[in-house]
């Protein structure tokens, strides 16, 4: 019996020895950020089988790749979690040559600060976050502090992420999302754990239905989501808060395991084209970080406001910045309190 | 009593079929966000143009069969090794398996084939999530067959060996034909939760080896999507033939031992 | 006997020991560790995370999930047995009753769970079926709290209850009762007195298949609690993807199983056998 089971063990063993022959790549992204004919063109054009998963959250990624021994050639980490991969020798280096395609990236991302030289990652997608409320809220929201309104009690939703939530609160306290006070921390939590009882539930995309459907008024969301959910329910609407804001950039990556480093820079080579860029956004309505991309797009797509806010208002958003451990540490504690009460 | 107990029974079973009716009946949805549109089939064509969907089906059907398949054997003889006479730190690891949270057995697994790995070149598989769902179902089986087991009457066997028989054919002719039942229910028991699974097959799963629960997550993640719904419409009929088919054969089994 | 005894137990010693003690072993030692800055461990070795485990704020939470746990686990007895009862005696149609209790089982629990989340929305079909009758004029907040985890809970765990009790239950002695009966019992005094009391084994397999899952669970909580919850299970999921503790989290899940297993050890003092 014991037989019979490594029999069997052994079947799937043998399919994949046919397969090896067959060029393969392993891609690892973010849910919902590619077209339905992005992958099947890539492998018309160049007969590779790309195998493509999805996860929620950095730390899900992260989880997986870190022992070094996953099996994912190309990842997507948000760009405050390039230099901790870097540091943890978990990234290949790119190779520009191969790349001619990175010339397209908007202004704002051909030298961007956490990897001027486009040596580890290539921007992707990016995206700030904000409010996504409906009518029924009245005087439209145009600061977090508008969320913690007792009259929408039961009606208003947070991200169910410390770093946004964090982020909203210390943005009303007039501190850096990337705060390493415990003071302002501190004074962060108890804006969180006076809004909690207002709260309808901590939920992330997901959200989405809700909003449509009005079982909730007004979300914190990140504003690739709000126009989806726009796009499904026209009198949906969506601002960046006046105290300012959090903004993060999704980035391509090859992990230093991978041994189809060939293979990859093709993929992220084909990711750069414009036409294959524009059409992920079409199909997905994020903000994307290349220019000629954005230039291919109809205007009414290319220029909304929830998804690339006016000078003025970006002005007020902010990256996020990795963070010392010990900061990490008081985070998560925190949060955890937060989760606890009530 | 009888009448009490059915009229129970008929809203028990309601308890349970609503939310699936309910579920259902939205599959059918045009609309994409759970408000009522009129009916359409395109969640179900859409479902079966999914490539993925397809794949993910084929990894749960070829885990769960090879899975409870191995568990069930290894727990039943298990269960009967342990009746004879008991195995205490056996029995204490099996029911440790249990109170062990999946996502402590998923993480003890997946550091543990890491570890291994590095000295064997292989990845993480299909025979990962196999193995993994071997290891969490036996408890199961093994459970469900011993609670059987406990009010069997032992003299039976005895009495067989008394008329000659060797051990292994007391066990074989006599026991196991009356344990049947029990392990029927056990392998039902150890299939379902092998094709349920999420967490433990998520963390050891590799990257050709994702499962339904691992597709219908992600979908579901993004966001109601009727797609699900169809889905799980497909499943239960799927099912429900297959266990109104085999709810017919065993009907015909007795008829044809005693004709 | 003994040989056969050992040919049998072979394949799940194996099992067993390669593909649970083995990995539990390495949890343990996690547990010494340190942690890594963004996950994984790594040296010195340190009893940290133990200490820790004193906070009264995670003790609070393993003490709310042994509630929950355990409410869950009641209200599926009480459910579970009179279903259990009804398939033992349904005659020649018992594996049908049987297969229609496991087939909502066969859909992803995920789904089922969203289904859930459907009928207790504020716009879902509770609360539209009792604004249309006039019952309430706002809707009842159903969802994203501790009673919806617990029905959703019952609802992934009533089969762990039934089958066991089937099981049991099926094995008793339809010449018991009609004793019972002849001594002058109604049905409903037999099925207390002597079905129930035989069908203990049964019982107590089924609370424990119950209640230590419900105990662990963190998808049902995570998903109908809405974020707002935070039960063991939650805690634990964290510290292996959000907060990057893994001798945290491992220090708690040792925890949570030693406790369990005391809960075990203390049922099995008091009767010679429970598994």
């Amino acid at each position: 019996m014991t037989r019979r089971t490594l029999f069997f063990l052994g079947i799937p063993g043998l399919a994949g020895c046919s397969g090896r022959r067959r060029l393969r790549l392993n891609v690892f992204n973010w849910s919902n950020y590619i077209a339905d004919d992005t992958l099947p063109r890539f492998e018309t054009e160049t007969g590779i089988r790309v195998r493509y998963a999805i996860y929620e959250s950095n730390e899900e990624m992260l989880a997986r790749v870190l022992t070094g021994n996953s099996g994912w050639d190309i990842v997507f980490p948000s760009h405050y979690y390039i230099q901790p991969m870097r540091d943890l020798g978990l990234l290949q280096r790119l190779d520009l040559a191969r790349l001619p395609n990175v010339k397209h990236f908007d202004t704002m991302f051909q030298a961007p600060p956490w990897d001027a030289r486009h040596e580890w990652s290539l921007p992707y997608m990016w995206g700030g976050c904000g409010i996504a409320y409906s009518p029924n809220v009245q005087p439209e929201p145009r600061r977090w502090r508008d969320l913690w309104d007792p009259r929408w009690k039961g009606k208003v939703t947070m991200l169910d992420d410390p770093n946004e939530v964090f982020g909203a609160a210390l943005k009303m306290l007039g501190a850096s999302v990337n705060s390493t006070s415990e003071a302002e921390l501190r004074s962060a939590q108890q804006l969180a754990l006076q809004q909690k009882p207002l709260l309808q539930a901590y939920l992330n995309a997901e959200v989405r239905d809700q909003l449509v459907a009005g079982d909730v008024w007004a979300a914190q969301m990140w504003g690739t989501i709000a126009q989806q959910a726009i796009d499904a329910a026209p009198h949906l609407n969506f601002c960046y808060p006046e105290e300012g804001f959090s903004l993060y950039a999704d980035n391509a990556a090859i992990l230093k395991e991978s041994r189809r480093a060939e293979l990859a820079h093709q993929f992220l080579d084909y990711l750069l084209r414009p036409q294959v860029n524009a059409d992920v956004v079409k199909a997905v309505r994020s903000a994307t970080a290349n220019r000629s991309a954005r230039e291919l797009l109809p205007p009414a797509l290319a220029n909304l406001e929830t998804l690339y806010p006016h000078e003025e208002t970006l002005k007020r958003g902010e990256w996020f910045a990795p963070l010392p451990a010990a900061t990490l540490r008081l985070r998560d504690r925190l949060w955890t309190e937060i989760k606890a009460s009530g | 009593m009888r009448r009490g107990l059915a009229l129970y029974a008929v809203a028990a079973y309601a308890f349970l079929h609503l939310p699936l009716a309910i579920l259902v009946l939205f599959s059918f949805n045009s609309a994409r966000f759970t408000v009522w549109e009129g009916l359409s089939l395109r969640w179900y064509t859409a479902a079966f143009s999914n490539t993925q969907l397809a794949e993910a089906t084929l990894n749960s059907l070829i885990i769960g069969v090879v899975a409870t398949a191995s568990a069930t054997v290894i727990g039943t003889l298990a269960a009967y090794g342990l009746w004879k006479r008991d195995l205490k730190w056996l029995t204490g690891s099996l029911a440790l398996t249990l109170v062990t949270p999946e996502i402590v057995m998923g993480i003890s697994l997946l550091v543990f084939f890491q570890w291994i790995f590095r000295f064997l070149h292989v990845q993480l598989g299909l025979h990962t999530v196999i193995l993994a769902h071997i290891s969490f179902s036996i408890a199961y089986v093994m459970i469900v067959v011993l609670a059987r087991l406990r009010g069997f009457d032992a003299t039976l066997e005895e009495a067989a060996m008394d008329l000659g028989a060797t051990e292994w054919q007391a066990f074989r002719r006599v026991t196991l034909p009356l344990l049947v039942p029990g392990i029927a229910a056990a392998a039902l028991l150890a299939f379902t939760t092998s094709f349920d699974d999420y967490v433990i097959t998520s963390l050891v799963a590799g990257v050709n080896s994702e499962t339904l629960p691992m597709v219908l997550y992600a979908i579901a993640r993004r966001g109601a999507n009727p797609m699900v719904n169809a889905i799980s419409a497909l499943i239960v009929t799927g099912l429900g033939v297959l266990i109104a088919v085999s709810e017919r054969i065993g009907r015909l089994k007795p008829a044809l031992r005693s004709g | 006997m003994e040989r056969l005894r050992r040919l049998f137990l072979a394949p799940a010693v194996l099992v067993v020991v390669l593909l649970f003690l083995a990995p539990l072993t390495v949890v343990l030692a996690y547990s010494f560790l340190t942690r890594g800055a963004y996950g994984g461990v790594g040296l010195p070795w340190t009893a940290e995370s133990w200490a820790r485990l004193a906070d009264p704020l995670y003790l609070g939470i393993l003490g709310r999930s042994f509630v929950v746990a355990a409410i869950s686990t009641v209200i599926c007895l009480l459910m579970g047995f009179p279903l259990a009862l009804f398939i033992a005696r349904s005659g020649e149609r018992k594996n049908l009753w049987l297969s229609l209790v496991m087939l909502p089982f066969w859909t992803s629990f995920l789904v089922r769970t969203y289904a859930w989340m459907f009928l207790l929305r504020d716009t879902g079909l509770f609360n539209t079926i009792l604004l249309a009758l006039g019952i309430i004029h706002q809707p009842l907040p159903l969802l994203y709290n501790y009673p919806a985890v617990i029905v959703g809970l019952v609802y992934g765990y009533l089969p762990f209850m039934v089958l066991p009790l089937y099981a049991s239950l099926e094995r008793q002695d339809p010449v018991l009762l009609e004793a019972a009966e002849d001594l002058g019992a109604r049905p409903w005094q037999s099925a207390w007195r002597v079905t129930v009391p035989l069908a203990v084994p049964g019982i107590r397999a089924g609370a424990i298949l119950v209640f230590i899952p419900c105990l662990g669970a963190y998808l049902t909580p995570d998903l109908l609690g809405g974020g707002k919850t935070i039960l063991v299970g939650t805690l634990i999921q964290n510290q292996f993807t959000n907060s990057r503790d893994w001798p945290f989290g491992a220090a708690i899940s040792l925890l949570l199983m030693g406790l369990v297993m005391a809960l075990l050890m203390v049922l099995v003092r008091k009767r010679k056998e429970v598994l």
